[in-house]
């Protein structure tokens, strides 16, 4: 994994980038932490946060001319925050005096500051904080030049003499009613390693560098009035500036390099305001806020921050992350050597639902940082093995000869037998097959979720499209390999694929009709040259199969996009579509079509985090106010788990979509597994006349399995026929220990690279199960 | 006693019908192997795990291997 480029990808990430009115200070003020304070009513700490910022706190505190303000985005929502209000309150109330520090050994240098407004009074007391030997010269015979102008008017003369004071403490050489002139630099140049040019007018024009504010190559440095004369904060901040600039000068660094954001810069950060509530400025009462009048007015301010893709997802939240800082983790987790992998529950908790990029301003995918993360820690052999391994033995199911199943249509010498009247007449699939061509157009690829939460429609449906599609149509049943592909085995995903498109080869290239979205997403990865069509466009465009069940009660339903297809506009055409052309009324959710969130079974969430799965499931049951309408099997099978009334897109068209249906339990684990074995045998049978050739295992007893128990075995991946082998080993061999006080039996059997534990008691020919357990350590016994 | 080592001792072996006793057992997981005390039939060899144990302890250390 390329780390340098993942961790580009972090830093495109603006979470944390400066609000837009800490970017338009020139001094740059964590405006947002200062006003958090100011709503917790810590008005101390306030004042620090501005006393770090802004030098002669008390004085620019009152008389900054706040830039800031029309930087706002609260401007749109009722107008700006009064920041410049909120600091006068702050310097009023919260000022309390600095600790006390050592003065640094002047040893750096001599630099000269001409002028003692606030720009060079700034210079001067940064530059003697740095350890520089200063001399302060000003033309008349006090500090503060332009301050002056403000007493009386917002600015009291005994703060400004309070403050200035602070300079007259310091190591600071004052010439005071001294005027220098051009001619006069000459001189002062030679006694100095640097000069500070902040007089308020000079008498030749200076070519200054907006950037250093460096004078032409020379060591003379110029700001305050000379470059802006305007703005009392700017003028703060060049003193600042030019400090720096003085610094790195007489350190030989360079004067430019990471000095991109020292004045007033654009930032990245973006903020919606659209769905915030506007709220008006509070008005003070009297010339400064009120505590209670402050609090209100900062708790109008958005304490701007990009959570758009946080707020959508209920990963990062559950995780408490960012994408900056989540690609930070993901660069630890990948370095380490020796040590504990802390992110790998966080990697294994993304859905791998896309949505993060489709929320973010700048495009960054989570979905492929972590699917890439995922790839390399099976590389590297440190995906953890429990994350995956239930799903991708139940992937190895559905592509083993006891789901697997590919057959051309039924050829027109073998169905012979149904072209009798009436049955021709009346029976488009009959129709169908005598049309037959024997040279598939299609295959119909129901994925292997479907079957298994829907075993009775899967040869109905085969039947519609034999019955309404121009061509032959096959049979394919297997999985795509998302599970491969989502665990980060991607040369398991790449074989899966390989097979499917031997296959599909074989068949001379027919067009899969796929009904599962994530078959769709996965076709669109591995196999782009196989042309595909789901099943819903056939559905919305070849006209509705006939159904007698289908019922008259039409609910209010919500449509959830899956997430795998949040793309695949003509999924989401056709499924409306449909729902409209059996009468329902459809509400779309916030979260739609391309911005749709997963049900949290994505990822194999549900397997490696089940309660982050569960997370994702409360979060979006609770969006919409309807039942809700899906067309995935695997977001049905949550949502119910939630609690909302689910209809697949098939419950509607076939004709259960009864309150009962949508509330019905889904099949568990083992019964998916038994179903799609199911629907192989049936459809070998019903459609091709054939026996399925795998029977399944029989076991001379019978299992009585309690609901409590049946829970238990979904919660631990245990599927019943891991517990029929147990049993059958222990009964048989006699390998088990025995409970002499309740006279159960325990027993175990390793399976592959699990140990698999049942208790359980014999009542005549049944066995009655107590408990089941797994563990993955092996324990020898020797 | 404590309760776990109670419940340890309620167990026989069945095909052999004797006591379990408390012996020094290898258990491994990746790249970890360990041996600890546990309840196994002195005549055939088969080890007791307990639920508690499967699901407390042994979880725990499989998880803690896993990520490291």
């Amino acid at each position: 994994m390329d780390l340098d480029k993942l961790l580009e990808t972090g830093d495109k990430c603006i979470h944390d980038e400066p609000p837009s009115c800490e970017a338009a200070c020139p001094l740059h003020l964590d405006v947002k932490t200062f006003i958090s304070e100011i709503e917790r009513g810590d008005l101390k700490k306030a004042y620090k946060i501005m006393e770090k910022r802004i030098p002669f706190t008390k004085i620019i505190g009152r008389i900054c001319d706040h830039p800031c303000e029309a930087h706002c985005v609260r401007k749109e929502a009722g107008g700006a925050i009064a920041i410049s209000e909120l600091e006068r309150y702050v310097v009023t109330e919260g000022y309390s005096p600095p600790k006390k520090t050592l003065p640094m050994p002047k040893n750096k240098g001599r630099v000269a500051v001409i002028g003692g407004g606030i720009s060079g009074l700034t210079a001067a007391f940064d530059l003697d904080r740095k350890g520089y030997r200063v001399t302060l010269y000003e033309k008349s015979n006090r500090l503060g030049g332009g301050l002056w102008s403000y007493a009386g008017k917002g600015l009291d003369s005994e703060i400004i003499e309070e403050e200035l004071q602070k300079i007259a403490a310091m190591d600071i050489e004052l010439c005071l009613n001294t005027s220098l002139q051009k001619d006069d630099l000459k001189e002062i140049l030679q006694q100095y390693d640097a000069l500070y040019l902040a007089t308020g007018e000079w008498q030749e024009k200076l070519q200054i560098n907006p950037h250093s504010l460096q004078v032409e190559g020379t060591s003379i440095f110029a700001g305050g009035g000379l470059i802006d004369r305007e703005s009392m904060v700017m003028a703060a901040s060049s003193g600042r500036r030019a400090a720096i600039s003085i610094d790195r000068y007489i350190s030989k660094v360079s004067l430019t390099a990471s000095r991109e954001r020292e004045g007033i810069f654009e930032t990245p950060l973006r903020f919606e305001t659209e769905d915030e509530e506007p709220l008006n400025r509070v008005k003070k009462t009297e010339a400064v806020f009120n505590r209670e009048e402050a609090a209100k007015e900062a708790g109008r301010c958005f304490k701007c921050q990009c959570v758009k893709c946080i707020k959508a997802c209920s990963h990062m939240r559950s995780f408490n992350i960012s994408p900056d800082a989540y690609v930070r983790q993901i660069n630890h987790n990948e370095r380490i050597i020796l040590g504990t992998h802390y992110a790998n529950k966080m990697i294994n908790s993304c859905t791998l639902c896309g949505l993060c990029r489709e929320e973010c301003h700048l495009n960054i995918s989570m979905k492929a940082v972590v699917q890439e993360t995922r790839e390399s820690m099976v590389e590297k052999n440190k995906m953890p093995v429990s994350a995956h391994d239930f799903a991708l033995k139940d992937m190895a199911f559905s592509n083993s000869q006891r789901f697997s199943l590919v057959r051309g249509q039924p050829s027109k010498e073998q169905s012979k037998h149904l072209f009798y009247y009436p049955l021709i007449s009346y029976s488009k699939y009959v129709q169908g097959l005598f049309l037959g061509t024997g040279k598939t157009a299609y295959l119909f690829y129901p994925g292997c979720q479907l079957p298994a939460s829907f075993p009775d429609y899967i040869e109905e449906i085969y039947r519609y499209l034999v019955g309404s599609l121009k061509g032959d149509v096959g049979i394919y049943l297997g999985c795509c390999g998302a599970p491969a592909d989502w665990a980060g085995r991607k040369q398991q995903a790449d074989e899966n694929a390989k097979e499917i498109r031997r296959r599909w080869e074989e068949m001379d290239r027919p067009t899969f009709i796929l009904a599962c979205s994530s078959c769709s997403s996965i076709f669109e990865k591995y196999l782009p040259e196989i042309k595909t069509i789901s099943l819903w466009e056939i559905f919305a465009d070849y006209g509705l199969p006939v159904s007698n069940n289908r019922i008259q009660e039409r609910h209010i339903l919500n449509v959830h996009d899956a997430c795998a297809t949040r793309y695949n506009t003509k999924i989401h055409d056709s499924i409306r579509k449909i729902a409209y052309s059996l009468g329902y009324q459809l509400q779309e959710l916030k979260y739609t079509k391309e911005r749709t969130k997963c049900c949290g079974y994505g990822g194999l969430v549900y397997f490696a985090n089940r309660q982050q799965a569960e997370a994702f499931v409360e979060e979006r049951v609770r969006e919409g106010s309807g039942d809700m309408l899906v067309y995935c099997a695997m977001c049905k099978d949550l949502f119910v788990s939630g609690g909302k009334k689910t209809y697949h897109i098939l419950d509607l068209l076939y004709g259960n979509a009864t309150k009962e249906t949508g509330l019905r339990r889904m099949p568990t684990l083992s019964e998916r597994q038994y179903n799609r074995a199911m629907v192989k045998k049936r459809l070998l049978k019903e459609i091709w006349g054939e026996e399925a050739m795998t029977a399944e295992e029989e076991f001379g007893y019978n299992l009585i399995i309690s609901e409590d128990i049946k829970h238990v075995m979904a919660e631990r991946y245990i599927l019943l026929e891991d517990i029929q082998r147990v049993i059958d080993n222990a009964q048989r061999n006699k390998e088990r220990f025995y409970n002499v006080e309740n006279s159960s039996y325990l027993t175990r059997l390793r399976m592959d690279n699990v140990t698999f534990w049942v208790q359980y008691e014999e009542m005549e020919s049944n066995i009655n199960i107590l408990s089941v357990y797994s563990h993955r350590m092996e324990v020898v016994e020797e | 006693m404590s309760k776990g080592e109670d419940k340890n001792h309620q167990w026989i072996c069945d095909k052999c019908k004797v006591q379990l006793k408390l012996k020094k057992v290898k258990v491994k997981y990746l790249e970890g192997n360990f041996e600890v005390e546990l309840m196994k039939c002195p005549s055939c060899n088969i080890v007791l795990i307990l639920e508690d144990l499967a699901r407390g302890k042994m979880l725990e250390v499989e998880k803690g291997l896993e990520d490291k």
